[in-house]
């Protein structure tokens, strides 16, 4: 028991690094974020953390790509999901969160020629960003009726889970499936705060921000500087207010 | 008198079962603590309004509601048998004159009275009075609840009284009429919302007294609120805004939040206030104090979902 609340604090904390990380990239200093120079030690409680983080950890990568300096960090991205692949039981949230990872990685951190010379002094030694005997990590296709059935708040309570998946370029397929229930979206929104449940609020915002047609008297932009005062600036509901305001609109529809 | 025909019948509301249970269960337990509603001899002294004439004022209103809407006979017919209990409880009226001598300026006693005047239970010597205190420039000034002040403008349309200020535009400086955050709601605003509706649809009777973008506004959200609301079971917010949500043009029925208050209701017909029942052993005082409103606000919410006749698809359900 002990010592699995130790692990749980070690990992929050890294979450915790990390979040506060993106977030100051995001805020301004995308030019010089690296994921690996959060990680206080490549260890598994830094993986996980990035498992945790998803698709958010490359988030800066999203505002200015740097394939160069991303070589070390895609190949960060490639241990944290091999050493944490989605069971055979996952759900749909934790599946989607691993895809998540893996077209962020994709999208931000395309392989280039420059990985080769890059992986000198960087790991990859294959010529393809890879690491020796790393293999593509699996895409796994997760279901997504949900999207369709959910009643409004497991709607709003997953889509929120996801939200590292409204960075753009992502899942677009789930984007607009969510795009359409923008109504139960912000009612999510509405229930959340009514909860003081500050991360979740926050990341339905992240969707809310892209949707088209968010009703005006949501009062969104309010609400997210709200949620953000109000969680004492937790730094994974910065996190996802700062995306907030570094990814509104621009969905594919 | 008051008017006692059957509304006209329209389709039949999906979930007529259900909704006359949890009316006839309210009218029910409301019938048996009757004897709670009953004014004490000092009313026009010393007792608390708040556990006097206020519940008693509620039970005249809501019980008229149904009286009036209720497609079901016998509903009709226990709720018209409530209101000339609450009726006959002021002594024909009687009971306002000596309010209004005793405070000539305060809106209660007026409030009160219309609650009555609405059903055309009248009192001449109410009226000379009220024509008196109401046409002073000190009642026009302003009162710092907006909301209330829509009560007492109702007060004076169903008295026959001049409004002594522009309704919509009292309206418009309302938690309602603002269109505030609607995640920055608390308790006290959730139900100064729902009385606004109330005083502007005229407790549900016309559905379309409502300005359409609040209406629109109160469909977007009633569903969020509802929810929240549920999930710290306070029932009699619920009731409320379930009641909002059958004043609204089309009458949005949200089946599952219904499904949720007729399951907090007790064998006994009586919706507690919040949470549980009373437990077994608690005093009538008590039981009364933690359900009398709630139960009322429940026969009252179930009677207008039910007057609505067949609803439009709720807007919350999940798209197929």
């Amino acid at each position: 028991m002990a010592e699995q609340a130790q692990q749980n604090s070690a990992l929050s904390a890294a979450v915790a690094d990390v979040a506060n990380g993106v977030a100051l990239a995001l805020d301004g200093e995308g030019d010089s974020y690296a994921l690996s120079a959060l990680l206080a030690q490549e260890d598994t409680v830094a993986l996980a953390a990035v498992r945790v983080l998803g698709a958010d950890v490359l988030a800066p990568y999203a505002l200015r790509g740097d394939p160069a300096r991303g070589s070390t960090d895609r190949q960060v991205v490639r241990r944290a999901l091999a050493a944490y692949p989605p069971g055979a039981d996952a759900s749909d949230v934790s599946l989607w969160s691993y895809r998540g990872l893996v077209e962020a990685s994709r999208a931000f951190l395309p392989e280039t020629g420059a990985d080769g010379v890059d992986g000198a002094d960087g790991g990859g030694r294959d010529g393809e960003g890879g690491e020796p005997g790393a293999e593509r990590p699996p895409e796994p296709r997760p279901g997504d009726a949900w999207v369709q059935t959910d009643p409004w708040p497991a709607l709003a309570h997953r889509a929120s889970q996801l939200a590292a998946l409204s960075l753009p370029s992502l899942a677009p397929a789930l984007a607009v499936g969510l795009a359409a229930r923008t109504d139960d979206l912000a009612r999510g929104f509405v229930r959340a705060v009514r909860r003081r449940d500050w991360l979740q609020a926050a990341g339905v915002g992240r969707w809310l921000v892209r949707a088209p047609d968010v009703p005006d008297s949501l009062g969104l932009a309010a609400g997210l500087v709200f949620v953000r005062r109000m969680s004492g600036s937790d730094p994974r509901v910065v996190l996802h207010t700062t995306a907030a305001q570094r990814f509104p609109g621009g969905g594919p529809w | 008198m008051v008017s006692g025909g059957p509304p006209p019948a329209r389709r039949a509301h999906p979930d007529a079962d259900l909704l006359d249970t949890v009316a006839a269960g309210a009218l029910d337990w409301i019938g048996a603590m009757r004897g709670s509603f009953r004014l004490p001899a000092d009313v026009t002294t010393d007792a608390d309004p708040n556990l006097t004439l206020k519940p008693l004022g509620e039970l005249a209103e809501l019980a008229q509601v149904t009286q009036a809407l209720h497609p079901v006979a016998a509903l009709r017919e226990a709720a018209a048998d409530l209101l000339a209990f609450a009726w006959k409880e002021t002594r024909g009226g009687e009971l306002f004159v000596e309010l209004v001598r005793g405070e000539p300026v305060a809106t209660y006693p007026v409030e009160l009275y219309g609650v009555f005047a609405r059903a055309g239970l009248r009192h001449p010597g109410v009226e000379e009075l009220v024509g008196a205190t109401t046409s002073l420039r000190r009642w026009r000034v302003a009162r710092e609840d907006h909301t209330r002040t829509l009560n007492v403008l109702n007060a004076e349309r169903r008295i026959g009284l001049p409004p002594h200020a522009d309704f919509d535009t009292v309206l418009a400086h309302t938690g309602l009429g603002l269109r505030p955050e609607p995640w920055a709601l608390d308790r006290k605003a959730a139900y100064g919302i729902t009385h606004d509706v109330f005083h502007a649809t005229d407790w549900g009777r016309t559905p379309g007294g409502l300005p359409a973008p609040l209406a629109g506004y109160l469909r977007l959200w009633l569903p969020a609120w509802t929810e929240t609301w549920a999930e710290e079971r306070l029932w009699d917010l619920v009731g409320e805004f379930l009641a909002v949500s059958a004043c609204l043009p089309g009458a949005p029925y949200d089946l599952a939040a219904w499904r949720v208050l007729a399951a907090a209701q007790a064998p006994d017909g009586a919706v507690p206030e919040t949470g549980g029942v009373p437990p077994p052993g608690a005093s009538p005082g008590e039981a009364f104090t933690a359900c009398y409103h709630s139960t009322l606000v429940a026969a009252f919410a179930a009677t207008l979902a039910r007057a609505a006749g067949h609803p439009d698809p709720p807007e919350s359900e999940a798209t197929p």
